[in-house]
Parts: structure tokens; sequence; C-alpha cells
């Protein structure tokens, strides 16, 4: 970073102009007691809740208990350099973060501060955003209608997520969470070209909290080697930040999503994950000596997610009549929080309040990821409760089949072993199923465009594909779609346009590509 | 500091030698007693676990001879009922305690080099206007602060030396977002 003497001296101008400035007094305190990131206070009369306050090495922290004679807080910096004694000041600035276009494409703290080492951030005063805000209410808001693809078929197709909904993503470690989360990320390139000044791009959050440092750099470099960073912002919060820092991280995520929702723009917010950050807000509160409940969780963790959660929402079109506090109306704010379950167990705490706020979930198996069902949703108990009304026609129509198809299959699969012993009839749902397990396989880091996930579900559903050995279901896909986009491009065309269901027309054209490239196929 | 358990027993103490119309005799005593425990190498004998009770009661008795029923009585009760910690702050309790009841506040003006009588008073009396009761101020010397003055009564603190504005720019000149930046 280069300075110029001009700015300086401009900076040093205006101080000296406002040299005699305001003589307003100040809160200070006395620190009584410091450790494991935590602070207590004697003094700081005027202290107010979350608010910023700053020790005498210049560390900052966050008062968070005001009790009758002393202040608890928590400390964002290095906990070394505050001693038993020092000073204490307050700010008078409630904690904010950074906020606006200059964050897109760049890699920050829980304080909003850049650790990409692209140098500072252009912003304001004004675009300080305190990350404690109050949800849209009611009237402010509208259903969900408009589709958030995250171009993975069984996700598309079964689990439709809309914008300004909240879907969880739950399941064990190594079953292929953030690599659902990133291919989402990848995807949303479609909405906009990938310009973030284009009005229509999504704009893309991830919040990695409690993270190994190593996974957000990867993360961070696949989504820069597929053109995804310039309207992504990753919020970082890596194992190794303070536990106040992990669990404020999703607050100040979600303030930089608001400020976009807030202008009419569409967000998806990726919170990577949600355990973890109670984990964090548990070792907070209880070195704050909160009082613990169950699995000595603090009795807000449920709170500490739900108004998280809550701020997701899609905005009625007359918001900014309602509330000035939005500059547009119509603006969505997705959340895809993830919850790591252990050893399968949903039921656990977390995994149960989490489940019990957010609009469905998308559950992973690690049965399913290590047979090679990749992704590895489990369709079965995988449920979006409002996504269905953002799917287009399309493929709600061809959906509902392949669900019937893929419930058959599961009733059935026990009977698998037992091949040709079974009357034709199970055969078939048998043979069926197999295809449809494996037309919804997807490799990682290539979501696919809506019309093409119409066209070989269609392919699959319509029973094109029974004569296809299952082994060579990827072959025909690929074939297939390379066939549909030389020969036919009008139908990719026209699904994604008319927005209704496939046409007569359509169809057959489908069907004959089929047979074509069956025939290509030699079978 | 002074938790909240010594604010509550000197507030009862407090509260019963006004009504008495004793307040001048217990002052005197708690300031002597506050005097004796804090006395190096002293104090700590009243507070030292491993002696009986019957032992450092004994011993503190020696120090009430001459002081008012109240303050014996206050005493022995802390005593009682195990609280002899309240001890510790007695004398900083009672005396915040009487500073509120005369609506007074003291502090610290701290400053690079002495300040007159003229300056302290005029100091104090603006200062009492903010916070709406009469402030005494105490000197003390720091010539770290290299000019002006930093006053701290109570938890308040006002801040116009050269060190605190300095520090101040310093923060300012790091936070600030410089216009090379935003193009």
């Amino acid at each position: 970073m280069d300075l110029r003497p001009a700015e300086v001296t401009s900076i040093l101008e205006k101080e000296i102009a406002n040299y005699q400035g305001d003589a307003s007094m100040q809160s200070v305190g006395t620190v009584l007691s410091v450790g494991d990131g935590v602070a207590r206070v004697w003094g700081l009369d005027d202290c107010m809740m979350n608010e910023l306050l700053e020790f005498s090495g210049g560390v900052r922290g966050v008062a968070l208990n005001l009790e009758e004679d002393n202040v608890g807080c928590v400390l964002l910096g290095d906990a070394t350099q505050v001693k038993e004694g020092d000073q204490v000041k307050t700010t008078g600035r409630i904690i904010s973060v950074p906020t606006g276009p200059s964050l897109l494409g760049r890699v920050v703290n829980a304080l909003g501060d850049p650790v990409d080492g692209r140098g500072p951030l252009a912003v304001s005063e004004d675009d300080y955003w305190q990350i404690e805000q109050p949800a849209p209410s009611v009237v402010e808001r509208k259903g969900v209608f408009e589709p958030m693809l995250t171009g993975l078929k069984a996700v598309d197709a079964m689990i439709p997520v809309g914008r300004g909904q909240r879907e969880l993503v739950i399941g064990d470690r190594q079953t292929g969470k953030s690599a659902l989360l990133v291919d989402t990320i990848i995807n949303q390139k479609r909405t906009g070209g990938g310009d973030p000044e284009n009005p229509e791009q999504m704009i893309c959050i991830y919040v990695a909290m409690g993270q190994k440092q190593s996974t957000v750099v990867d993360v961070v470099n696949r989504l820069e080697a597929a053109g995804a960073m310039p309207y992504t912002i990753v919020v970082s919060a890596p194992a190794i930040d303070e536990a106040s820092m992990q669990y404020l991280a999703a607050y100040a995520g979600c303030t930089m999503g608001e400020r976009f929702r807030d202008e009419g723009r569409h967000v998806v917010i990726m919170y990577d994950d949600l355990y973890k950050q109670a984990l964090a807000y548990r070792q907070v509160m209880l070195l704050l000596r909160r009082p613990p409940g169950r699995e000595a969780f603090p009795g807000d963790v449920f709170n500490l997610h739900s108004r998280l959660l809550e701020r997701a929402a899609k905005l009625a079109d007359n918001a900014p009549e309602i509330n000035p506090r939005y500059k547009a109306g119509g603006g969505s704010l997705t959340a895809l929080p993830v919850v790591e379950t252990q050893e399968s167990d949903v039921s656990a705490y977390i995994p149960t309040n989490v489940i019990s706020i957010t609009d469905g979930q998308i559950y992973l198996e690690s049965n399913l990821f290590n047979a090679g069902v990749r992704p590895a949703v489990n369709a079965g108990i995988s449920v979006s409760r409002v996504g269905g009304n953002a799917q287009t026609k399309a493929m709600k129509k061809i959906a509902g089949s392949l669900r019937l198809d893929l419930a058959q299959y599961r009733e059935l699969q026990a009977f698998a072993q037992f091949g040709s012993d079974l009357d034709k009839a199970t055969q078939q749902t048998l043979r069926r199923g197999e295809r449809m397990v494996e037309i919804l396989k997807q490799g990682q880091y290539v979501p696919m465009a809506v019309e093409d996930q119409i066209m070989i579900i269609y392919a699959g559903t319509s029973g094109a594909l029974d004569e296809v050995p299952a082994d060579r279901v990827a072959e025909f896909e690929k074939s297939f779609l390379q066939h549909m986009a030389d020969a036919n491009p009008d139908v990719g065309e026209e699904i994604r346009t008319s927005g209704q269901e496939l046409s007569d027309d359509a169809k057959s054209k489908l069907d004959d590509a089929a047979k074509a490239v069956k025939a290509q196929m030699g079978l | 500091m002074l938790d909240p358990v010594t604010t509550r027993y000197v507030e009862a103490l407090f509260n019963l030698a006004t009504r008495e119309g004793v307040l001048d005799r217990v002052e005197r005593d708690v300031e002597k007693l506050a005097g004796e425990l804090t006395a190096p190498g002293v104090g700590e004998f009243y507070f030292d676990a491993r002696l009986s009770q019957d032992a450092r009661r004994l011993k503190i008795d020696s120090l009430l001879t001459s002081a008012h029923q109240l303050t014996k009585n206050f005493v022995h009760l802390l005593f009682d009922k195990r609280r002899e910690d309240v001890l510790r702050n007695l004398g900083a309790a009672f005396h915040a305690r009487a500073l509120a009841e005369r609506n007074t506040a003291e502090g610290v003006v701290e400053s690079a080099r002495p300040l007159g009588a003229g300056e302290i008073a005029q100091l104090a009396e603006t200062l009492g206007r903010k916070l709406g009761k009469s402030v005494t101020l105490k000197n003390e010397i720091d010539p770290g602060l290299v000019g002006g003055v930093r006053v701290i009564v109570e938890s308040k603190m006002l801040d116009r030396s050269v060190r605190g504005r300095l520090d101040g720019l310093r923060k300012k000149m790091e936070e600030a977002p410089l216009p090379s930046a935003q193009s």
C-alpha cells in the first residue's frame, strides 16, 4: 500500500481544525481480571450492551455482561497485551462492520477487517452497520417464489430452495457439506454472468466459522479458479481466532448481506458451520459465568441461531414504504446454514434446534457418500417446506415422477439381491430406481444449468434409460446433453424462458435424441 | 473495587449511624479501623484463615475499645456471619458512601507540570457543573502526558492531554480510508 503525503496531510488538517472540538467525557474502567479471551472490568458506568471497548494496548473488546458491580467483556484481539489494572475506555459505538460493494471479492475477518493482504476497504463511516439488526417484520416480507438454484440435480429437483428461504445443510463430517455450498456459489454465476454490477447477479457470502485455515484458503482458491470471487464475500473466523470472533462472524456476514438485501439485491449466505459457532458461543458464555444449561450450552443458544436465521427474508415490493430502512423492495437473503452432526445423530441438541428454525433440510449421509452416491443427499428425509413454490412448472412435473420412482425403489431395495427371482414389475421398479440414482450423481465443481437438469431427468423418468446399463448412465448423460445442445438448442431455450411444462414437441425431440444417443452407444 | 456485599453492609451501617445521629463518631471509628487493617504486616493477621475465628475476634476487639457501640456491633456481626472479608474494603466503601451522601466526588487531575490551586479549583468547578455534584481534585504529575490535563472522576474521564490527542490521531490515521484506496 502506498501512502500519499497529501492524503496524510488532509487527515491532519481536519484533525487540527477540530482540535478544540467537543470535550465530552468518556466512561473509563479498570481491568479486574483477564484470561481466556475474557476480561472483567470495574467502572464503565455508562457502558452499553454490545458496545465496543478499547483497552490501553489498543486491543478492542465487546461488553456482553453488564452486572451490578462489573462489566464482562470478550477481547477481540491479542489478549496477552491486556493486563490487570489496565485502563478501559468506552467508544460509544455498538459493534459494527463495514458493508457495501467494496467488500465483494474480499476475504475479511469477523470485524470486517480485510485479511487477504489486498489493502484497506474503501468504506465511509456510513457504511458501518451494527452487527445485530432486527429481522424484517411480517408486513415487510413476502412469500418465497423465485428459485435459488444450486446447480445440483439432486437438490434442485427434489429439495428446491427459494430465494429468501432458510435451508439447513446437515450431515456428518466428510459428507460433502462444504462442497455443496461451493458448487452453489459457483452456480450463481449463471444469474448475472458473474458481474457484481448486474442487478440480477446473486451475491454470495461464505462465513467460515471454526474451520481450518487451510480449508478456507482452499475454498477461496476454488472460487477464484471458477471465477466466482467477484460476487462473493468470504468472512473468515478460523479455529485459530478467538472464540468471540468465531461466534460474531455469523452476524457480521449477515449484516453484510442485509446491506445488499435492503438495496433490492438477491443474496445467499452460508454459515459453515453453526455447530462450531455454538461451541464458540458456549465457551465465551461459560467464561463469562453465564449459567450453563443442557450440554453446558447457555440458555439462549436457541435464540442465538433463531435471531440469526430470522434475518433471512424475501422482502415485499413495498417494503420501503413501510420502513424507510429499506432502500428498495423485492430483495432477498437466502440462508444456507450448515450443521455438522456427530455420528449421524440428528436428534442432538443443536441439530434439532436448527432443524426447527429452518424451512427444511438437505440431509447428507456418509453411507451414501461412501457408496459413491455424490452428492450424498438422502432424498427420503430431506425436505424443503417452501421451495416448491419457487420451482418451474417443468421441473415440478418431472420431479414428481422422480420422487415417486425413488421412493418405490427404496421400498424394494432390500429385495435387489434376489435378482431374477422377482416378478417383472418389481424388477422394472428396481431397474428404474438404479438409473435414477445414477442420474442424480454429479461431479464436484460442475453445477448444471436447470434446463440440462430437466432434460436428463425427463429422459430418466420417461424410461428411455431403462435399457442403458447403470454404469454407462454418466456416458449417456454427457452424449445426450451434447446432442441436445448441438441438434436442438431450441428445447433448452424453451425450457429456460417459457416457465411452462414441457411441450409435446419438446418431449418428442427429447425422446428422439435419447434414441439417437442410445444407437450411437451401440444399445 | 467494591463488591456488592461490602456495599450493602456499609449502607446498613451508614444509614443506622445517620438515624442515630452518630455518623461523625462512626466515621472516625471506621477510618481508624481501616487504617489499622491496611497497615503493612498487621492487616493480614485478621484475615488469616489458619487462625481460629475467636483469636481474630479477640484481636480486633482490642482495636475497638474506644469505638462506638454501633461500630462494635457491626464488626461482631461480620464475624458472626463469616463476612470478615467486608473489612478489607470497609474504609473505601464507607468513604464512597459518605461522598455520595454529600453529593460530592473525588477525582484526580493528571498533568505534565504541577497545577496551581486556582487552576485546579476552576477545573473542579467546571466538572462539578457537568456532573451535577461538587468535585474535589487531587493533582498528580505525569510527564508522559507532554501537555494538557487528564481528569478522572469516578468512572468518567476527560482527556485533554497532548498524549491522548496523539493517540487519538494515531488511531484515526490507522482507520482513515485513504482516497487512493477508494479509486
